[in-house]
């Protein structure tokens, strides 16, 4: 199992499979990071971005609600939960990080990214203390 | 050329569809996911998941600064 982020996982959904990233095993989206794919696309707000996210189609926002699941699994989130508590308490930062940094810990010490946006200070510096590994394609 | 056993045969096929992404999805559903994550729709995309981080406490945490 492969733990990646919400932006590794729309290009995955969108057929666009990143560089770099191993695709020998199953991919998986926390649950917190698809809650915040899924207000994108429940309420995707004002301007340019949520006119163009209007045009995607029924077909299409399905393959973000629920994806197909030889592409891509959301995390149970309920086994991730006391663990993310216990590193939320030890290194800070909310959930988004903690069930992230839960998810990589019991995933193969692994976690994969889109955007070096979504590695911040306390994701780097935890996931350095637990000896999990941080890859970014870019 | 030798041939792959079954089990070989079903993986590199299941990597396959894996790699292809979602079926249901047409090619201009395609283009605009392709243009919020890497294309010029990326700041904005970018711009409005770290706004629901910041609003969100519990999402986010109260001294988050990722």
């Amino acid at each position: 199992m492969i733990v990646i982020d919400e932006y590794l996982a729309v290009r995955v959904v969108g057929g666009a499979w990143p560089e770099g990233l191993p695709d020998d095993e199953d991919l998986a989206l926390p649950a917190s990071r698809h809650w915040r794919l899924l207000q994108r696309v429940h309420a995707p707000g004002d301007g340019q971005l949520s006119q163009i996210l209007a045009q995607i189609s029924d077909a299409g926002r399905d393959g973000i609600r629920h994806p197909h699941p030889e592409v891509l699994g959301v995390l149970d989130p309920r086994p991730l939960l006391d663990d993310a508590a216990a590193l939320a308490a030890r290194y800070g930062g909310g959930l988004l990080i903690a069930e992230t940094l839960a998810a990589g810990l019991v995933h193969g010490r692994a976690l994969w990214f889109g955007t070096p946006a979504n590695v911040g200070r306390h994701l780097t510096r935890a996931a350095e203390d637990l000896g999990i590994g941080v890859q970014v394609i870019a | 050329m030798e041939a792959m056993s079954i089990g070989e045969e079903l993986l590199d096929q299941r990597r396959r569809r894996r790699r292809a992404g979602d079926p249901r999805l047409s090619d201009a559903d395609r283009e605009i996911l392709r243009r919020i994550t890497s294309g010029d729709l990326a700041p904005a995309f970018q711009a409005a998941l770290d706004a629901d981080v910041a609003a969100d406490p519990v999402l986010g945490g109260h001294d988050h600064d990722d």
